[in-house]
Formats: C-alpha cells, sequence, structure tokens
C-alpha cells in the first residue's frame, strides 16, 4: 500500500463548461474496453424552463471514489478495496459477481460487465495515473470541463480552484464523502 | 493499521477465515503488474474537417486509443468523440474489405468481390469508353476534403476532364466568398480575446470547430466575455449563452443591417480605422438608413430594444467584439449576401486584424513535390460556374447547378461519375435528383472505406485503407494558430485495401497515366516535409507529428504597404465587382418567404457525435444517437394531435419520408428540424439501415445566387400523423 | 433509479431462506418444548426437521447461479468481512445449512438410517468409516435445537440486514426491515407446517394445530404490527423516505403490496386463522380445524411472505436518493 504514498486523487468537474459532446464517454470506451449499453462515466443532462427561458444543463459524472465507499463496506470478498491514494477498485480475480455493491452505490456507478463477468466501474484510469498521465476523459475534454490531480499536494492546481470557486458535492447526505466536486 | 485487518484479527473468534484472509491482504498490496508507456504513433484525425493531432496507441498489433496529441495549437490537446471513436471505423466487421463490382442492378446490394486488377480494368475500361464516346469532359469527379483528395482530383485533371467538383458548394462556399470579397481573404475569429461575440446559427459547442469551440466556452465562462446567440432551436450553445433570441428563420441580415444602422446613427464606428482601410463608407451609411431597429423587429421577431443595445454593447467592445462568420453557409438563397452583411458589421468595429477580433489565417510553409503538370482541359466545365458565377470558386464548382446541368444533359452530356470519400445520396438535396443522375450514367465508381448509400449504387467500389493505416500528404491547417499536420501510418491495412494514391496509380497505368503518378506518398512527403519552420522536417513531423505557431500575430496586415487582394486594395465595404457582375454592391433586405398554412420551414444543424452523415454506424457513437427524430414545435404538435415518438410523415416537393416525431419547446413553432445520416439504404451499415429517415430525400434544389453555395433551408415541408 | 439488478432469483433466493430458518424455529421449539423428557410436538419438529434443509438448500443454489461467476462462490468462505452483511450472511447461511442437514440426519428413523446407507455409492471415499457416522444422534435432538436458534434467527434476520444495511436504497433503509423478514420467516415456517401436518395421513390432532395456530396468529400480528411502525414512521421521516414509501403509497407497487401482501398475505389468513381460533377466543364451543380452511389460510402465508420479498426487492432498487 505504501507504494501509492500519501496521495488523495479527486476530480474537480466545471459543468458550466460542459456541452455534452461525449468525448470523455467514448474516450473511457475505448480506454477501458467498457462494453456497448453500459457505461464507466455519463452525462447528466437537466432541461428546465418555458419557452423562450429554456435551460439546459451538463453534469459529468462517474465513481466518486468516496473517502467512506459504501461499496467497499458491503463487498463480501474484499474484491471492492480503496487505494491508499482515494481510488476505488475492484479487483477482477476476486469478484464473484454478487452485484451487491451496484445496488449499495448511491449514485449508480457500477455495472457488471457481461464480458468479463464481474463488477466495473470507473477507475480514475489508475494505470494511466500510475504512468503519470491523466484520466482518459479529462485528457480528451474539448472544453477543459474536469481538473484531476492529488489533493494532498500542497503545490497542486486543485486548491487554487476550490478557494476560489464555490462547489458541490452530489448526495452528501450518506456521509459517503465523494470526491468529484462540482465547481459552481 | 488498517481498520479491516484489525477487525478480521479480533472479530469471528479465531475463524479460520482469518487467518487465511491476512496473506490475502498483504497478497493485494502488490501491485498488478506494470504497463508499459504507451507508444503513441502520432498521426492526424480525419473524420472531421479539424484535423486534430492524434497519438495512437498500438497494443499486440491493433490500435487501441487515440489520445489527444498536445502539440497541435489548434486542436488544444482534446480529442472529440468521433475522433476518439475512429478505431471502430478500423475494425467494423462491414467495412469494406476488398474491391468490388456489381453484380445485380443498382442499389439492389449484389456484389462480387474481385481483386484490383479485375476492379481497376474494369473502372479503367468505362472511363476509356466514356472518353471515346463523349470525350474526357464526359466523365466527372467528385470529392470531400482530405489529405488524399490531392491524388483523385489529380487523376480527373489528367484524365483531361474539367468537371472537378467538390463540397464547399455543399457547405462554405458562401461565406467564404462573400468575406473574400470583403477582405480579399477569409479571416479566422479570435475567440480566445474576444469580450463580445454574437454567433447566428453557429452552433459551436454541437458543431465543433477548432480552436473556436473551446476557446468560445473558456471565453464565455471564464473571461466571461458575452455571448449573444441567435437560432431557431435552443441548441446546446443556446444553453450557454447570455442571450437567446429565437431569431425567425432567414431574417438574420435584418438583424445585421439594423446593428449597423445603429452604430453608424450613433456615431459608434471606428472612423480611423475605416478611414484609413476601407472604402464605401458613404454609401454604406445611405445604405442603412432604412434599416431601422423598429424594422428589424418586425422582421425577426427579437425586440427593438434589445436589437438597440446589443448593437451599442457591441460597439462599445470595440475591437474585441465579433459577429462570427459561421462556417457551413449553405442556408438561404440570399446567404452571400448576409455574410457580406456581417463583414461589413465587422468592419465599422474595426476588430480587423486585432486582438480578439478578425485576423487573417497565417499559413506555415511547406515543400511541394513536384509531379509531371498536365495540359489545362480543352473543354470547359459543366456547371458554366464562370458564366453563372463568376465570382465563385472554379476550381470547386457548385454542385447543384452542375446537376442540373447533368440531368438536362447541357451543355454536353457527362456519363461516368468517380466519387471519392463523398456520399451525394445524403450530402446533396434531393435524393431523387441524385438517384436520377446516377440512373443517366454508363459508369459511377466510387472509392470508400464504409459502403455509404452512393457506394450502394456504384458500379465498382474501391475500399481505401483507413487513415490510421496509411501515410498521406503532411497538411497545413491556416489560423490564428496555424499547424502543419502529418499522417503516418499506424497499422499496415488490415484487410485488401488501397490508399487514394495507389487507386489512382492503378488507374492510371490502365489510362496512360502513368507519368503523372510516378512516386510514393514518402518522396511526396519528403518533399513537403523538407521546407516546414523546423529542423530536420521529416524526422520532427515523425517524430511528433505536428509543427504548429502557438503565439498569435496581430496587426500584420495593418501597415502602409499592405494591400488587400481586392479591386481597390482596400477592405471593401462597396463592392464593386458586385456591382460589375449584376449583383447588389451593398446587401440588401428581402423578407424570406414564409411556409404557407400546415407547413414548416426545414432547417437543417449538426450534432458533437457525428460528423454529417457519415458516422451514426459507429457503434460508440451510435449508442449516443440511435435515431433521428423530427423536432417539432410543442404546441404545433399538441394541435395536430402529434405526441413524442408518434410516427410522421413529412413531405416536400422533393419527397416524403417517414419520421419519429419529437414535440419539444427547443424550436419555433414555424420550423422543424432533422439530423443528417439516418435513413440509410445501404444494408452494409447496419445500425442505421433504415433506421430513422433521411433529410436529402425531402431537401429542395436551391442556392445562394452570387456563390452558388446550396441553400438548404428553404424547403417547406408538410407533416402529418402517420 | 435504474434498471432492477437483483430480481427473482434474488426474491425467490430471501423468500426460501426465511422458510428454512422459519420452518427450523419451528420445529427446534417444538423440541425445545418438552413434556415428560420428550419434544411436546414431535410430528411438528419431525415434518421441520425433515423439511428444513430443503428450501434454503435451493435458495443458495439459486444465489450461487446468479452470481456474475458462480464456480467463484467459494471465495465467500476465505474471509470474514464483519462490515459486509452478505459476508456475515454467507456464513451464516453456511452453518444454518449444515446444521439442518444434521438435525434432519438425527431426525430419521433407524429404518430410514440404513436406507440412506444402503444408498450411498459405494466408490464415496471413505467408505470404510462411514459406519461410523451410521449413529443414532436422536439425543442430541435438543441441543441441536438450541445449537440451531441463534443461526435460524440469524439468517431470518440477516436477509433483512442485507437490505437495510444499504444506504441508498431509502427504501431500505430502516432498521424495522430485519424485524419484518424476521417475522415473516417465521409466519411463513409456521404455516407450511401448517400445511404440512394438514396433508399428513391420519387424524389431525388437534393440541398441534392449536399450538401452530397460536404461534402463526401471533406472528403474523407481530408482523402486521411492525409493517404499520414502518409505514408511519416512514411517512413522517426524511423527503428521501418518504418518496420511497411513495412507491407503496400512489407509485406502481401500491396494489401489489396493499392486496397481495397486507389483503392477502397477511389480514385474510390472520381472519382465517382468528376465525377458526374462535372457540378458544370466545372461551367456549369447541376447536375444530377443517383442512381447507388451514389449506387456504397457510398458503395465503406462504405467498403473502413471497410477495412482501419481491416488492422489497424490486421497490427497493427503484427507490434513490436526491
Amino acid at each position: 500500500m505504501a507504494k501509492t504514498g500519501n496521495k488523495r486523487y479527486v476530480m474537480l468537474l466545471d459543468s458550466r463548461k460542459c456541452i455534452d459532446c461525449k468525448a470523455c464517454v467514448v474516450a473511457c470506451k475505448a480506454e477501458n474496453d467498457v462494453p456497448l449499453g453500459v457505461f464507466r462515466n455519463w452525462i447528466n443532462a437537466e432541461r428546465s424552463g418555458a419557452f423562450p427561458r429554456l435551460r439546459a444543463s451538463f453534469d459529468p459524472e462517474q465513481c466518486h471514489h468516496c473517502e467512506n465507499p459504501s461499496c467497499v463496506r458491503v463487498c463480501p470478498t474484499g474484491a471492492s478495496f480503496q487505494r491508499a491514494d482515494g481510488i476505488v477498485l475492484v479487483t477482477e480475480a476476486d469478484c464473484i459477481g454478487c452485484k451487491y455493491c451496484m445496488i449499495a452505490c448511491p449514485y449508480g456507478a457500477r455495472f457488471f460487465n457481461e464480458e468479463t463477468r464481474v463488477v466495473d466501474k470507473c477507475t480514475f484510469c489508475a494505470h494511466r495515473v500510475d504512468r503519470g498521465e491523466t484520466p482518459a476523459c479529462v485528457e480528451t475534454c474539448p472544453s477543459r470541463v474536469r481538473t484531476f490531480g492529488d489533493l494532498a499536494d500542497p503545490k497542486s492546481p486543485l486548491h487554487a480552484l476550490l478557494e476560489s470557486r464555490r462547489y458541490r458535492i452530489l448526495r452528501p447526505q450518506t456521509g459517503n464523502g465523494p470526491q468529484l466536486y462540482y465547481l459552481l | 493499521m488498517d481498520r479491516r485487518l484489525f477487525m478480521q484479527m479480533v472479530g469471528a473468534g479465531g475463524l479460520a477465515a482469518s487467518s487465511i484472509a491476512c496473506p490475502k491482504f498483504f497478497g493485494r498490496a502488490k501491485a498488478a503488474p506494470e504497463l508499459p508507456a504507451p507508444l503513441g504513433v502520432p498521426t492526424t484525425c480525419e473524420l472531421c474537417p479539424n484535423k486534430c493531432s492524434v497519438l495512437a496507441v498500438v497494443r499486440k498489433g491493433r490500435i487501441h486509443k487515440l489520445n489527444p496529441n498536445p502539440e497541435n495549437p489548434k486542436s488544444r490537446g482534446m480529442l472529440c468523440a468521433r475522433g476518439n471513436a475512429a478505431i471502430q471505423q478500423v475494425y467494423d466487421p462491414d467495412r469494406l474489405k476488398q474491391p468490388l463490382i456489381r453484380a445485380g442492378a443498382r442499389g439492389e446490394g449484389k456484389w462480387k468481390p474481385v481483386s484490383w486488377d479485375e476492379a481497376f480494368d474494369f473502372a479503367a475500361g468505362k472511363l476509356a469508353a466514356t472518353k471515346e464516346k463523349y470525350g474526357p469532359q464526359g466523365t466527372l469527379w467528385s470529392s470531400t476534403e482530405g489529405f488524399q483528395e490531392v491524388f483523385f482530383k489529380n487523376l480527373g485533371m489528367s484524365f483531361g476532364s474539367p468537371n472537378i467538383l467538390r463540397h464547399p458548394s455543399l457547405c462554405l462556399a458562401s461565406v467564404n466568398l462573400a468575406y473574400s470579397m470583403t477582405f480579399g481573404t477569409v479571416p479566422s475569429f479570435d475567440l480566445l480575446n474576444s469580450k463580445y461575440v454574437i454567433m447566428a446559427g453557429a452552433n459551436r459547442f454541437e458543431s465543433i470547430i477548432t480552436p473556436d469551440t473551446m476557446d468560445l466556452i473558456g471565453g464565455v465562462m471564464e473571461r466571461k466575455a458575452k455571448f449573444v446567440y441567435l437560432d431557431p432551436r435552443f441548441t446546446v450553445t443556446a444553453s450557454k449563452a447570455d442571450e437567446w433570441y429565437p431569431i425567425k428563420p432567414g431574417t438574420d441580415m435584418a438583424f445585421i443591417l439594423a446593428m449597423i444602422h445603429v452604430i453608424i446613427a450613433e456615431d459608434r464606428c471606428d472612423k480611423t480605422f475605416l478611414d484609413q482601410w476601407t472604402l464605401g463608407f458613404d454609401q454604406l451609411a445611405a445604405h442603412v438608413v432604412p434599416y431601422t431597429p423598429e424594422w428589424a423587429a418586425a422582421e425577426t421577431g427579437i425586440p427593438a430594444k434589445e436589437i438597440l443595445r446589443i448593437a451599442r454593447e457591441f460597439a462599445d467592445a470595440g475591437h474585441r467584439a465579433v459577429f462570427y462568420a459561421g462556417r457551413r453557409s449553405s442556408w438561404y438563397q440570399n446567404d452571400f449576401q448576409m455574410r457580406r452583411a456581417q463583414a461589413i458589421l465587422n468592419t465599422l468595429v474595426g476588430n480587423w486584424d486585432r486582438e480578439g477580433g478578425m485576423v487573417p489565417n497565417r499559413k506555415i510553409e511547406k515543400g511541394e513535390f513536384m509531379f509531371l503538370p498536365w495540359d489545362d482541359p480543352a473543354a470547359p466545365r459543366v456547371d458554366e460556374v464562370g458564366k453563372n458565377f463568376p465570382l465563385t470558386s472554379a476550381k470547386d464548382g457548385v454542385y447543384l447547378p452542375l446537376r442540373e446541368n447533368v440531368l438536362k444533359g447541357e451543355p454536353y452530356p457527362v456519363k461516368a461519375w468517380m466519387i471519392y470519400k463523398q456520399d451525394p445520396m445524403n450530402a446533396v438535396p434531393d435524393q431523387g435528383k441524385t438517384l436520377k443522375m446516377i440512373e443517366g450514367m454508363d459508369f459511377v465508381g466510387v472509392v470508400d472505406i464504409a459502403m455509404s448509400d452512393t457506394a450502394w449504387y456504384a458500379d465498382v467500389v474501391f475500399p481505401e485503407s483507413h487513415y490510421l493505416e496509411r501515410t498521406d500528404p503532411i497538411e497545413v491547417m491556416p489560423g490564428i494558430w496555424p499547424a502543419a499536420v502529418l499522417r503516418q501510418q499506424v497499422v499496415k491495412p488490415i484487410h485488401d485495401t488501397k490508399p487514394m494514391l495507389e487507386i489512382a496509380q492503378g488507374l492510371a497505368k490502365r489510362l496512360g497515366l502513368s507519368d503523372f503518378f510516378d512516386y510514393t506518398i514518402d518522396q511526396w512527403v519528403a518533399a513537403e516535409a523538407k521546407d516546414l519552420p523546423v529542423e530536420n522536417g521529416l524526422e520532427h513531423m515523425k517524430k511528433h507529428g505536428v509543427v504548429g505557431f502557438s503565439e498569435p500575430k496581430y496587426g500584420t496586415t495593418r501597415n502602409a504597404v499592405f494591400r488587400f487582394v481586392t479591386k481597390s486594395g482596400k477592405i471593401e465595404i462597396f463592392s464593386e465587382r458586385l456591382a460589375e457582375a449584376g449583383h447588389d454592391p451593398l446587401p440588401v433586405y428581402a423578407s424570406p418567404a414564409q411556409p404557407p398554412q400546415g407547413k414548416f420551414r426545414m432547417i437543417l444543424g449538426r450534432k458533437a457525435t457525428m460528423t454529417h452523415a457519415a458516422l451514426a454506424n459507429l457503434p460508440w457513437l451510435h449508442e449516443h444517437n440511435p435515431e433521428n427524430d423530427l423536432w417539432i414545435n410543442a404546441d404545433e404538435a399538441a394541435r395536430m394531435g402529434i405526441r413524442t415518438g408518434d410516427l410522421v410523415q413529412v413531405t416536400s416537393t422533393a419527397g416524403t419520408v417517414k419520421i419519429k416525431a419529437r414535440a419539444t419547446e427547443e424550436i419555433r413553432s414555424d420550423c422543424v428540424f432533422m439530423l443528417h445520416g439516418f435513413g440509410k439504404k445501404s444494408k452494409w451499415l447496419r445500425s442505421v439501415y433504415n433506421v430513422g429517415a433521411a433529410d436529402s430525400i425531402l431537401l429542395e434544389t436551391a442556392w445562394d445566387k452570387v456563390s452558388g453555395n446550396a441553400a438548404m433551408h428553404e424547403t417547406f415541408v408538410h407533416v402529418v400523423k402517420v | 433509479m435504474h434498471e432492477p439488478v437483483w430480481e427473482f432469483l434474488i426474491v425467490n433466493y430471501l423468500f426460501l431462506g426465511g422458510l428454512s430458518a422459519g420452518i427450523f424455529f419451528v420445529s427446534a421449539f417444538c423440541t425445545w418444548l418438552q413434556t415428560e423428557g420428550r419434544p411436546a410436538y414431535p410430528r411438528i419438529a419431525r415434518a421441520g426437521a425433515l423439511l428444513a434443509p430443503w428450501p434454503v438448500s435451493l435458495g443458495s443454489l439459486l444465489l450461487v447461479f446468479d452470481l456474475g461467476k458462480w464456480w467463484r462462490f467459494w471465495k465467500l468462505f476465505v474471509v470474514f468481512r464483519w462490515e459486509s452483511p452478505m459476508s456475515i450472511g454467507s456464513w451464516l447461511l453456511l452453518v444454518f445449512t449444515g446444521i439442518t442437514l444434521v438435525n434432519l440426519y438425527a431426525w430419521l428413523t433407524e429404518e430410514e438410517r440404513n436406507r440412506l446407507f444402503a444408498i450411498l455409492p459405494a466408490k464415496l471415499p471413505f467408505r470404510q468409516r462411514l459406519p461410523d457416522l451410521h449413529t443414532d444422534l436422536g439425543a442430541w435432538k435438543r441441543n441441536l435445537a438450541m445449537l440451531g436458534f441463534p443461526f435460524a434467527i440469524g439468517v431470518g434476520i440477516y436477509t433483512g440486514v442485507l437490505l437495510g444495511a444499504v444506504q441508498a436504497r431509502p427504501f431500505w433503509n430502516t432498521n424495522l426491515v430485519a424485524q419484518l423478514f424476521l417475522f415473516s420467516a417465521l409466519s411463513t415456517g409456521t404455516a407450511a407446517l401448517i400445511l404440512v401436518r394438514s396433508l399428513a395421513k391420519g387424524p389431525k390432532d388437534l393440541a398441534e394445530f392449536k399450538f401452530l395456530y397460536t404461534l402463526d396468529i401471533c406472528l403474523i400480528t407481530l408482523e402486521f404490527f411492525i409493517v404499520l411502525p414502518y409505514l408511519i414512521h416512514g411517512q413522517l421521516s426524511v423527503l428521501a423516505v418518504r418518496e420511497a414509501l411513495g412507491l407503496i403509497l400512489g407509485g406502481p407497487f401500491t396494489l401489489t403490496f396493499w392486496v397481495l401482501f397486507m389483503g392477502t398475505g397477511l389480514l385474510l389468513p390472520l381472519a382465517i386463522e382468528l376465525w377458526e381460533f374462535r372457540p378458544v377466543l370466545l372461551g367456549r364451543g369447541a376447536l375444530h380445524i377443517s383442512q381447507n380452511l388451514a389449506l387456504a389460510a397457510a398458503g395465503l402465508v406462504i405467498f403473502g411472505g413471497y410477495v412482501l420479498r419481491y416488492v422489497f426487492v424490486f421497490a427497493g432498487q427503484a427507490s434513490g436518493l436526491r
């Protein structure tokens, strides 16, 4: 565990800038071999108002890699686990596909992968992050909606953003401590 | 100590499991085997005109991922959904895998797989026979932009045909001509630094243009630029704009003329700039007197006080105010003049060649491969562009007038049609006429990577290698941040396909034109790379894929020596050349025809997950867009008893289709909208074969008077529940 | 709120697991209650002992095959994760099923034991050691009953905890769900034994039925008085819970819950049993147990138990947080 050090990976989302172009969704599919019909990440589109005062907003979402992930708690085999740097993962070899974690996730972030026959979800592209790259969704975004980084690093640009902008998290009432910050 | 480990040791009273769990726990601490760093082959995307730089990651011989190449200043280190999905084109099981010759009737879908020799012999034989009977002008060569397009065009030209036809007259011919006639060149817009942006119909957040889309979102959201957007539809762009007006279709010119009126009447122009660099201000001032905000309000449906306020705010922003030109301008029959009005409005605030304004494009020098030149064609073009559209670009032709002539057999018959990277059945209005044109041909040959509808109706289909499977000429993307990009082979062709150059060479050999194609792509690229503004050009391009300028240059034309490429040498607000050609030298407004009772104007637009008619079939894109539907205003739908999901029949004078309806508040009551790229006839595009409807069946033939650009928003349709 | 992840296989398992727990509980209760040093209701006890292992075994089999990788089910038994209700439950289930099988064996007659050992294949490993197993465990019946009690209760409760522990599903996230499932398990178990004893050949032992009916009436009443606070308190709770309850208060599961569960699954069988019990309640008249009414009441309770699991599994997954 020590090899991941004292890091805490989080993602900031400036959804005002999201144009629902699906670049992040397709990039994730390609990077992570996600089957058709299921998604590791998605865009929540909300349309409201009445003509001509119409409104539309787009909020990207994926696994929130929570501080206290309920999915890790409920896993009967320990396949679902959290790295010291906060990234929540599923050890494919240990997952029996009971899908309890899918139900326990307040965000519906997990899905059953019919090809690998285990539970799957966003991994913050841990394999890329460990190489010093950013997750595929972050890298590809045309509008620069996403900022990914290590909150435990005092030099991280995340701090300036979190200090200068207000933000919200989704479904805080569970106390899971989600780590996707939606800048307002 | 980890909580889990602690509890395992304490709880369950020494169950065997806890002792088994310990090694499991430590076992998991061992990291997954290190993945090797990706080898990203630098190349260039081909899925739309933006040509973003990508790094292709190959794993075990298979392309796994396309990552954006951050070194391209124009694409700004991003890759959109389509770019990411390109991989699926390579491994598409329905992709064209070898040459095919038609075995049944045209459009029947019966194909005989043949060898390249057989396909070349067949096509060359037909082309030669056509030349024999009708002269080389009896052949038509139409294509859409692409890095290997040059070889296709060269084949047509060396064959001796004058009829080289490209896509601009289905797209941006009118806007380009309008700005050219005004400024002598078509500028780009420095949205990165603008403070006030007006866009009419240019749905930049769904119709991606680099770097405009990214700079606009950065401008609006980060730099707090004011963004005013006019569109009959509430698009994604409308949702991000500070102000959105559902403008009456076809009345943009009224809005612009009223703005010009206000700016001149209230003396808010950049006088110094106008005096020094422009011609025709006085005529303009007189011309716009009747075009008041009140008059424009009646035309556009936008309140006069808003037009007035916007005009003032626009002028106040000075050289950082832009009225964005847009790109696809194949809208109305007066489109050229409307874009001229835009150009003139931009001139008034003096935003020419300044930060935040319109900036003339910079190019990047590259070498030229010297190939053997051919004689100019003997015959004139069949579209008589020089006669009917003397101002427009002759080398691209005018698509719809050309088709009219070919259907009439005037001024001479055209009997063979070669098509590259183009799907006229879906790209060109009035599919019925396109089908007739195909019918009238003795020979139709298509070069493509997938079985488009047009390929489905061809006599021979040549499968081109996918962009990821080939090396292409270096292309320069001009702009404020220009880039020169290389496309190089990432994987060898996985099927029996060839790049266009080799297809041209195969045909050339049989047509006695080999001398004109006596080179390899590597020789071509090497010659181009030699003169790039970077040391060891070729090596650089192979390693980096791109060379670009990331520092913009402003004001290069604002000097005493510079001469604009116009008749007067200045920026022409008033255009004598237009007058001489019999067109309005200043834009004159005429109210657009309104759809008669019970009909709607059909308008078109794009979506960020598709490129025109081509990509709806790719699974990663298709799952976001499984079918197109007809947007119809919610009140109108209710009046007609139509609910979302109901099947409706849509009819114009050109044809009729059935499509599902979407009752929405996001469109005006006088128009309907549908996406492009569905309702395909080709069975080898299985996700969109017979799914949804093709808009080209409905669109009527109309074109802009001055540029010959297709006018695709002039069709009125009747809608009825099925 | 997306498509349900757990569907009928899980509903079946929860129902069957509860059923076995209830059957074993009643059987064990009848064993533990002694008159003159012998089980008070031996026929009920034996019927329950013979029946108990099978629903839970079938349910567990269904559960295993519902897994994404069913052959990996053994991974449940190399760790114990106290935070995971499913981990605790898997172990409980394992031990409980084991106890029910041993208990079944303890209740076999000598003749039945002989037959059992006769049909065991000669090629089994340790065949020569089998005679050691061919013992009469009859003396252990009461011990097995007492050993099995907590595991039966555990199995009955944990199916509720499994759901109740999920914060993300406000329809489930209440501590009453565990109780509800427990009492439903016990009452369906009782009903199963009423069914079995009603169908048994020979004259009916009125004392047996009086015992079973008393038990069932109490359990159903207790169940009712758990559902009521679940609804009332839920309606007085936070928005997420109120919205979740909406699924059975006007939403898509309303009719199923009120008519099929509350109506035909709880109140109707309760009414039937109370009706049969008139003489006992009113203190006069002789007690008669009609076989048809017994079958009807028992059948409805079992049906109701299934509907309860169905509503909870599906409605729960349709509920969520905002």
